[in-house]
């Protein structure tokens, strides 16, 4: 039995919640926030309290693009949350590794990959793990508060490092994220490691209702969307409203191959907000 | 990209959202700049005067196909022609004040300035319509009103001179003509004078005559030769007769004087001897005699030879030969009076050929010189009546009677600035900062490869369109929005108040 798995049934003994992190709304709306749910896991609290780990609260996650549950009738939300079950439904229950990439760059990419891993983390079925896969230009580390945290490559310097030590709760329930890591000077051929693809294996088998999101770069690194379309299931590729033409587009599809394409995500539609 | 109309719309409003600030700063630079145009545009004043040119007067349904009306096809065209001339510009330009002495490049353009501030226009059918802009209204009305004036002026001098050349042209034709004419009729009359057979008619009576002479002829000709025969057989009969009944009685003669000899002989020789001096003597005799009937046969066959014969005077004492010969004389001088007459009919045959002939050429003339009389006598009678036309449209024009001018609406003096007005500027910069920015948001949606819309994506495999994710705001993004939209808004109305009071003030101005 793994140690999260003995957490887990500590956990059940303890209190019966199941939540590591506690709800995006119980957060106070403001300003960080250490987490402070102690009885509901006190290993978990002695860990991060030892790494300083402190999350983002709603609002600030908000402010960061990230839609939020309570937000339903925002139409961005409900179009995540569709998203979201016309994948589960390809996958036909199974949980899967999706890869999101976006056409060019300043597509959006890591925003869909961001809320779509929020709008698995919605489900209370489901939980949700993004990977930010982009290490030359990373930004799921703004999720965090603690933007230096280790992440992907600090896991593939360091033996010691284990991989629950990279991985990250975020202000939403059931929803983590591994960040690409301080080190920048790595480079991308880790992708190729065996270290990674136990990473891949271990986050994917732990948990059978875990979705896991790989944020990638932009179809402008194309070496790199091939090795990672082939630890993944599916590959989303983002295109962007007045941003991409039809021959990128196809450039890119082609590029890679139609067994694992999921689909294209028309991202950012001009939309006129209601302002009161 | 294609797309749908209503895609269009949808895109065009999502872009205007998009592109707010685009739209703005254009609206506010197209305000600005018309408005400064609003501003600096020269106030014009156009005057402008109506002329009733009426060619329907009561005149013309008198006139009707007699006087020739000038065409008024495009009048407009003539009277820009017109006015524009040198010689009623150069009346307008000291009429309108500027001075004669400026020099000639200042006249051309200044000529050319004044060309394009004068408007002339057909209203409906009859109406000519000038207008001139000039910055001064007291100028504008002055010169309206001049060109008005010169042009009616110069139109009925001009129409005068020309229905007056017209008349003067016909005139001279019609003087030609008649020359022609009478040049003809003198021809016509020497020609008469001078073959007097060719008379109409003389045809047939040269023929009939014709005819006659040849019958008598062929008639004299036959007795002639009908005479000819009897007068052969005639000679035959005078010379034979003649020729036979000499000869027989000669011989006759002979041959019983020889027989009488003979006797006598006989006798002699019963008592004599044949040398005996009587009997020698008659046989000498004998032998005379028959020498001379020898002879006489012999003179009988030279006369046959010859056809000519002297007839004894027993002949001619004989009745048959003397009748014969009394016929004989006769039809000698019937023969020759027939000659003489058929020498007459021939000479009075050839008379009458060259008479034909004469009476012919003589037709021929006359026919031509009929012909070229006719013509021009039709040409003549025709030309006299343009002349008529044409002294009658003359004297219409000179009593001014043909083409009437009427000012319909005379010049005014303007009171208010033509042309475009401040407020059609202002109006118009307002239009044109909403329609040009949003006609640019339609050209980039038009031929801009760039995806805007979710199903416009067209790529291989079939590969479905997932979803269409709209803009997510931020809080933060929505804060800005706000006070971006405030400030926008200010921004518009304060260029719509300030175009508002540059649009007061200048009213008040004007008021």
């Amino acid at each position: 039995m793994s140690k999260i798995e003995k957490a887990l049934s500590r956990a059940r003994a303890g209190g019966g919640n199941l939540q590591v992190v506690p709800a995006a709304g119980a957060v106070p709306s403001t300003g960080t926030t250490v987490v402070a749910d102690s009885a509901a896991h006190p290993e978990t609290i002695s860990r991060m309290a030892k790494n300083e780990m402190r999350i983002l609260g709603a609002a600030d996650l908000a402010q960061r693009g990230i839609i939020q549950p309570q937000h339903n009738e925002d139409s961005a939300v409900q179009v995540f949350r569709e998203l979201r079950t016309k994948i589960v439904q390809q996958s036909q229950g199974q949980n899967a590794v999706i890869l999101v990439t976006s056409v060019s760059k300043g597509c959006g990419g890591t925003f869909i990959a961001q809320n779509l891993g929020a709008a698995f983390a919605f489900d209370m079925g489901k939980t949700a793990l993004l990977i930010d896969c982009n290490l030359k230009n990373p930004s799921v580390h703004k999720l965090l508060a603690n933007a230096s945290a280790p992440g992907l490559t600090d896991y593939f310097e360091n033996p010691d490092l284990d991989i629950k030590q990279i991985i990250h709760p975020v202000g939403i329930a059931r929803y983590r994220v591994i960040t690409a890591g301080r080190r920048r000077e790595v480079l991308e051929e880790h992708f190729t490691s065996v270290k990674m693809k136990h990473l891949m294996d271990t986050v994917r088998r732990r948990y059978r209702e875990r979705f896991v999101i790989m944020d990638g770069p932009p179809m402008s690194h194309i070496a790199d969307i091939r090795i990672l379309s082939e630890l993944a299931d599916y590959v989303l590729v983002v295109a962007r409203y007045a941003r991409c033409t039809n021959t990128q587009i196809a450039r890119c599809l082609d590029a890679i191959g139609e067994r694992k394409l999921l689909g294209i995500v028309f991202n950012d539609e001009p939309r006129i907000p209601r302002i009161r | 990209m294609h797309l749908l109309p209503e895609q269009i719309a949808k895109a065009l409003i999502t872009e205007s959202f998009y592109s707010r600030r685009l739209i703005v700063r254009i609206f506010v630079i197209v305000n600005v700049a018309l408005l400064t145009a609003g501003m600096l545009w020269p106030k014009g004043y156009t005057a402008s005067t109506s002329i009733l040119v009426d060619e329907r007067t009561i005149i013309q349904p008198l006139m009707q196909g007699a006087a020739v009306a000038t065409d008024a096809l495009d009048r407009s065209k003539n009277a820009r022609e017109v006015i524009f001339g040198r010689k009623i510009m150069e009346q307008v330009l000291e009429h309108g004040g500027w001075s004669k002495s400026i020099p000639s490049e200042e006249l051309e353009r200044l000529i050319e300035e004044i060309k394009k501030r004068t408007v002339i226009s057909t209203v409906g059918k009859n109406i000519l319509r000038i207008e001139y802009q000039d910055i001064d209204p007291e100028r504008a009305f002055r010169m309206t009103e001049k060109f008005a004036e010169l042009f009616i002026q110069e139109s009925i001098t001009a129409k005068a001179a020309e229905s007056g050349a017209a008349f003067a042209f016909i005139e001279k034709q019609t003087q030609d003509y008649q020359d022609k004419l009478t040049k003809t009729e003198e021809e016509l009359k020497e020609l008469r004078s001078s073959t007097l057979d060719a008379r109409p008619g003389s045809d047939g009576e040269v023929t009939t005559r014709l005819n006659d002479l040849y019958r008598r002829i062929e008639a004299a000709t036959q007795e002639l030769r009908e005479a000819e025969v009897k007068e052969a057989s005639l000679d035959r009969q005078v010379s034979g007769e003649a020729e036979s009944t000499a000869a027989i009685s000669r011989e006759g003669q002979y041959r019983a004087r020889i027989g009488d000899l003979q006797s006598r002989l006989d006798t002699l020789r019963l008592s004599y001897r044949d040398t005996h001096p009587d009997i020698v003597q008659v046989k000498q005799q004998i032998q005379d005699l028959i020498d001379g009937i020898n002879a006489e046969r012999l003179r009988r066959e030279q006369t046959k030879g010859s056809g000519r014969s002297e007839p004894d005077e027993s002949v001619v004492n004989n009745p048959v030969y003397q009748h014969l010969r009394r016929e004989q004389s006769q039809n000698q001088s019937t023969i020759e009076a027939l000659t003489a007459r058929i020498a007459e009919l021939q000479r009075q045959l050839q008379n009458e050929l060259s008479r034909g002939k004469r009476m012919h050429s003589g037709d021929a003339r006359l026919a031509e010189l009929t012909r070229d009389y006719q013509i021009n006598r039709d040409i003549y009678q025709d030309l006299l009546r343009r002349r008529e036309n044409a002294r009658v449209s003359m004297n219409l024009d000179r009593d001014r009677q043909g083409l009437t001018f009427k000012i319909q609406e005379p010049a005014t003096l303007p009171q208010a600035p033509g042309g475009p007005r401040f407020l059609h500027f202002v109006l118009g910069g307002i239009l044109l900062g909403l329609v040009i920015p949003i006609g640019l948001l339609y050209l980039r949606l038009q031929i801009d490869p760039r995806i805007r819309v979710g199903s416009a994506i067209t790529v291989p495999h079939k590969l479905p369109i997932m979803t269409v994710v709209p803009h997510l705001w931020t809080p933060r993004e929505l804060r800005g929005l706000r006070w971006e939209l405030a400030w926008l808004t200010l921004v518009v109305v304060a260029t719509i108040a300030a175009l508002a009071a540059f649009a007061a003030m200048r009213f008040i101005k004007v008021m």
